[in-house]
């Protein structure tokens, strides 16, 4: 009796090694049979594969290259969330780059960028400049290099705001931000949240708050010299950035449990109508289309944070950094490096973007407003058609400075530091970090 | 009978922590599989009810936008291969530990043992630069070596503590009748050891097939890739979809259920023999 | 002569396979680790000598010693929880004083199969802000705005992630109890309840003194376990909010992963190691000496 299962435990054995190897090999002879011609690329691309838009969206982008370039062989490697930026790390540190990479145009990927590890893409880009948001082709590199080709322009901060609910409460969109906390009683006294935000995970408040106001109490050209050490994170008009935050969460107006809610329970709350207005990055767009209803679509409008007493910055400002995009190894020789930008170029110029901004992207490259496009993408490609922008902070400040002040954002509305603390360690950490290089 | 009186609080206490434990391990199982019967949006409106219709759809997207069944059969193949492998070094670590009586074998006790502190994240950049220049780097014995390795202290734990406990006499009654020390551990050790192999295996085996990290990190080829960096592309982050992602969790944990449902007598049975004694 | 040649030769044919995996897999990686961690390394161009510069910047820094805090907790909780939890449960199986053992003998060991992504996200849609307990607390407080406040303040919010620790754990001891219970011949039992022991001295005097070795060897477990805690934590609370549930583990990830400190996150995990060794000596030694004195 024994004896026959184990038998069976073996058989099946030896039937499944060969079967499992085999199948791999199989594969990996395919890719070698390919005529001389033929050139192969490997892709490391932030993916996440069950996004009910990105992922068809994507495909669709990939079969069409595929179709106009069939010599051109690419094999994708996903990775998405904090995984994406470890194996990025691993990769890049033991010398085993893709041949093309997903970058990031600020601090995110400095890693990768700042170790010369990619090539400076202008000797390919030349002539193109123009056709591209002029945010997307700020310089990424000390000697204005561009690493990678964004693809999009990424708005951080928008106040999505619930039209029906205001009317309901008798009340309109606030002008400034004194009268948005008056909104705020009575918005509570309905059982509502006045401004739905999840900071668990707390880059949230960060990027989608902190960058926004920053610029609306400080100004760019402020914050321009603050990053060149000639200006300081210590200084009163920061920390009234800071201060507001402490004042707005002191006042409820954040979700109850703002820093217990994980990122999108707060889209949640505002899906179901327990909020007003919902602070999220304009990617949420992307969901908002899948989850709102035909009729809660007409009543969400995308707005910005109301205007504060004696504002810097200007007035119905966000925040907003140009998106990611592929780049190239550096070790790539002439031929390969001509494919890879054929991706790249497809990717992030005229035919992908087309393809992206049907799905409820804002593509960094210059296009006309499609017509048919889901009303909420319309109203996010009118809303970055008006807003001024400022700053994202994780985009230009190094990873340990930022995530030491997304944590302190959360020790001062706990109580446990002060703005001013709060400010300071930044100043300390952007000094001692970002300013040396 | 003043025994059953006295342990009447002691049997309400029983059943109530009992119950209690069990609500608490089926409620999270019941919920995840209701849920992944649900669209989205229906998750988001209503966390709580019963699927209005039995949605499957979230299951075919899920096993074929995911590649679930490519990783699922990685995840078995590896599972297997790996979880034998550590099985039989184990055994043999053990059977030397127990019975040499070399000095040194207190040695490697101790470095196996310290093993069992090492976390996955502390060796999992050297790691990957090792198998970058050993050319093992993003294949599948890539894999299987690093999980036969993390394997190892607890099995070896287990099989020198359960060999220990075996008297010394059958073997000694070989070694004079002139058998080797490889014919005793063929013939010998391993029938009496039936019981921890039979933990060892499940219990290495439960462990690797929910291994996620080493695999993500040493591989990047789909045709390679194990179920949990499957089921990982479908949990949270910036955009989500609860349906896919639920039912992709379900996917990754029914098997487990089973496995474990069919083998835990075996498993119960192993830990009693190989937890005696140190 | 001939013979013990063939012994030293199966000894090392048998033990080499896995001792040279084992060495090359993790000892050598931690070997490596053990000199980064005198150095400041972001990953590129060669590592700077900074003697113990990251061992004291780590032992001084406020967040690793709460984190540490935790870290005691959740040994604490694993050997005064789980262990005597796990025993209970194991002992009341055992002594059939309930109906369908079999039955919650499965179902409290279940959670080891479940994957703590799982259990995570239970629990956040039970108890977070926007969760159903909270949902139902909103309703009989009458405060819209009730949220749990335990997960806000620094000292308690690991709380919540014992209690899941240890329903997840209880389980993997009990079933080892349990079958070195069986172990225990029922004659002897039998015969001391003849004699008039009660339970209580049953337990004490026959049942606990035989348990002992095996006690002693499921706190080792649960100690390094306690310690490398990391998966179940990071995916309920990611050691947040403010680090107000970060165990060492986190702290280590964080820094080598997120902020690229590799000299730092090796120290780190250096230190993990060095404390799991010495409280399993410190356990030893009062192994030893209780062994002893039950001679």
């Amino acid at each position: 009796m024994r004896t026959t299962r184990y038998g069976l435990l073996i058989g099946m054995l030896l039937l499944l090694v060969p079967a499992v190897m085999f199948a791999g090999a199989q594969r990996e002879e395919a890719a070698g049979q390919s005529g001389p011609e033929k050139i192969s690329l490997s892709v490391y691309h932030y993916l996440d594969q069950t996004d009910k838009t990105t992922a068809p969206n994507f495909q669709e982008l990939v079969d069409a290259f595929s179709k106009q370039y069939p010599e051109i062989e690419l094999t994708f490697e996903f990775g998405y969330g904090e995984s994406f930026h470890n194996k990025l790390q691993t990769l890049a540190m033991s010398g085993q780059l893709p041949d093309i990479i997903l970058l990031y145009p600020g601090k995110r990927t400095a890693q990768v960028t700042s170790a010369g590890l990619v090539k400076d893409l202008r000797p390919w880009l030349q002539g193109h400049e123009d056709e591209f948001a002029s945010m997307a082709m700020q310089p990424q590199g000390k000697n204005g290099e561009i690493w990678e080709l964004p693809e999009d322009i990424s708005i951080t901060s928008i106040m999505y705001t619930n039209n029906k609910l205001l009317e309901q409460l008798g009340l309109t969109l606030p002008k400034t931000m004194d009268e948005l906390l008056v909104q705020g009683e009575t918005i509570r006294k309905a059982g509502l949240i006045p401004l739905a935000m999840a900071n668990k995970d707390d880059w949230a408040m960060q990027s989608c708050f902190a960058g926004m106001i920053a610029e609306r109490t400080c100004g760019l050209q402020w914050f321009d010299a603050a990053l060149a050490g000639e200006a300081s994170f210590s200084e009163p008009r920061f920390v009234r950035s800071l201060e507001i935050i402490k004042q707005l969460h002191d006042e409820n107006m954040f979700s109850p449990g703002v820093n217990q809610l994980a990122y999108g329970q707060g889209l949640d709350d505002f899906v179901n109508e327990r909020a007003v207005y919902l602070i999220d990055g304009g990617w949420t767009v992307n969901q908002l289309v899948g989850e709102l209803t035909d009729s809660q679509k007409a009543y969400v409008t995308l707005e910005s944070f109301p205007d504060i007493t004696n504002q810097a910055g200007e007035s119905g400002s966000t925040s907003a950094t140009a998106g990611q995009g592929f780049g190239m190894n550096a070790k790539l020789d002439e031929k390969q490096a001509e494919a890879a930008w054929k991706w790249i170029w497809f990717y992030s110029g005229p035919e992908g973007s087309a393809i992206r901004q049907r799905h409820g992207r804002l593509p960094a490259y210059n296009l006309d407003t499609p017509k048919e496009a889901d009303p909420m993408i319309q109203k996010l490609i009118r809303y970055a058609a008006k807003a001024p922008m400022g700053y994202v902070l994780d985009a230009v400040i190094g990873a340990e400075p930022i995530g030491v002040f997304n944590n302190n954002l959360q020790q001062m509305m706990f109580g446990n530091k002060t703005p001013q603390q709060v400010a300071d360690e930044l100043e300390t950490m952007v000094d001692e970090i970002d300013r040396g290089n | 009978m003043p025994v059953r009186k006295s342990l009447l609080p002691w049997k309400i206490f029983a059943y109530s922590i009992m119950v209690l434990f069990t609500i608490l391990a089926i409620t999270p199982l019941l919920w995840l599989l209701t849920s992944s019967f649900k669209p989205h949006a229906e998750i988001v409106r209503n966390p709580l009810g019963l699927p209005r219709t039995w949605y499957m759809e979230n299951f075919r997207r899920a096993w074929t936008q995911g590649s679930l069944g490519v990783y699922f059969m990685n995840s078995v193949f590896y599972s297997i291969i790996a979880t034998s492998i550590t099985t039989l070094f184990a055994l043999g670590s053990g059977y030397t530990f127990a019975k040499f009586n070399y000095r040194i074998s207190k040695f490697f006790f101790a470095l196996y043992t310290l093993g069992l502190l090492i976390t996955v994240h502390s060796v999992i950049v050297p790691l990957f630069v090792l198998e970058t220049y050993t050319g093992i780097g993003n294949t599948r014995l890539g894999v299987i070596i690093p999980y036969i390795a993390f394997g190892l202290p607890f099995a070896v734990y287990l099989a020198t503590g359960y060999l220990k406990g075996i008297p010394d006499s059958l073997e000694e009654a070989a070694l004079i009748d002139g058998a080797t020390y490889m014919q005793i551990f063929r013939y010998i050790i391993v029938p009496v050891a039936t019981p921890i192999i039979a933990t060892m295996f499940i219990y290495t085996f439960l462990s690797n097939w929910n291994e996620f990290v080493l695999v993500l990190t040493l591989t990047s080829k789909t045709a390679i890739r194990s179920l949990p960096v499957g089921i990982n592309s479908f949990a949270g982050g910036m955009s989500r979809d609860y349906g896919l992602q639920f039912s992709a969790l379900v996917i990754g944990t029914i098997p487990m259920i089973l496995f474990y449902l069919i083998f835990h007598e075996y498993l119960e049975r192993g830990f009693a023999a190989g937890i005696s004694k140190e | 002569m001939h013979n013990r040649f063939r012994k030293r030769y199966s000894y090392w044919l048998l033990t080499a396979p896995g001792l040279v995996v084992f060495l090359l897999v993790i000892m050598f990686p931690v070997i490596y680790s053990v000199s980064l961690s005198f150095t400041e390394w972001s990953g590129y161009g060669t590592p700077k000598f900074v003697g113990m510069k990251n061992y004291i910047d780590i032992l001084s820094d406020s967040i690793f010693l709460h984190g540490l805090r935790n870290n005691l907790l959740i040994v604490f909780i694993s050997v005064f929880g789980q262990i005597p939890l796990g025993f209970i449960f194991a002992y009341i199986l055992h002594r059939r004083m309930v109906g369908g053992g079999r039955f919650f003998q499965t179902m409290i060991f279940l959670p080891i199969t479940i994957s703590s992504v799982v259990v995570a996200l239970l629990w956040n849609q039970i108890f977070s802000a926007s969760g159903l307990f909270t949902a139902f607390m909103r309703i009989i407080t009458e405060d819209p705005r009730y949220v749990i406040g335990m997960f806000e303040q620094k000292n308690l919010a690991i709380v919540p992630i014992l209690f899941v620790l240890l329903w997840m754990h209880t389980g993997t001891y009990m079933v080892i109890y349990l079958a070195n219970l069986q172990k225990i011949s029922p004659s002897i039992i039998e015969a001391a309840q003849i004699d008039g022991a009660s339970e209580g001295q049953t337990l004490r005097r026959i049942i606990l003194p035989s348990m002992f070795p095996v006690i002693a060897t499921t706190a080792i477990f649960a100690i390094s376990g306690s310690l490398k805690a990391f998966d179940l934590i990071y995916a309920m609370t990611g050691g947040g909010p403010a680090h107000f549930s970060e165990v060492i583990a986190i702290y280590m990830y964080v820094n080598t992963f997120k902020y690229y400190k590799y000299g730092f996150g090796s120290a780190a995990s250096i230190i993990i190691i060095l404390l799991s060794v010495g409280l399993i000596l410190i356990l030893q030694f009062f192994t030893r000496r209780i062994e002893r004195r039950n001679g």
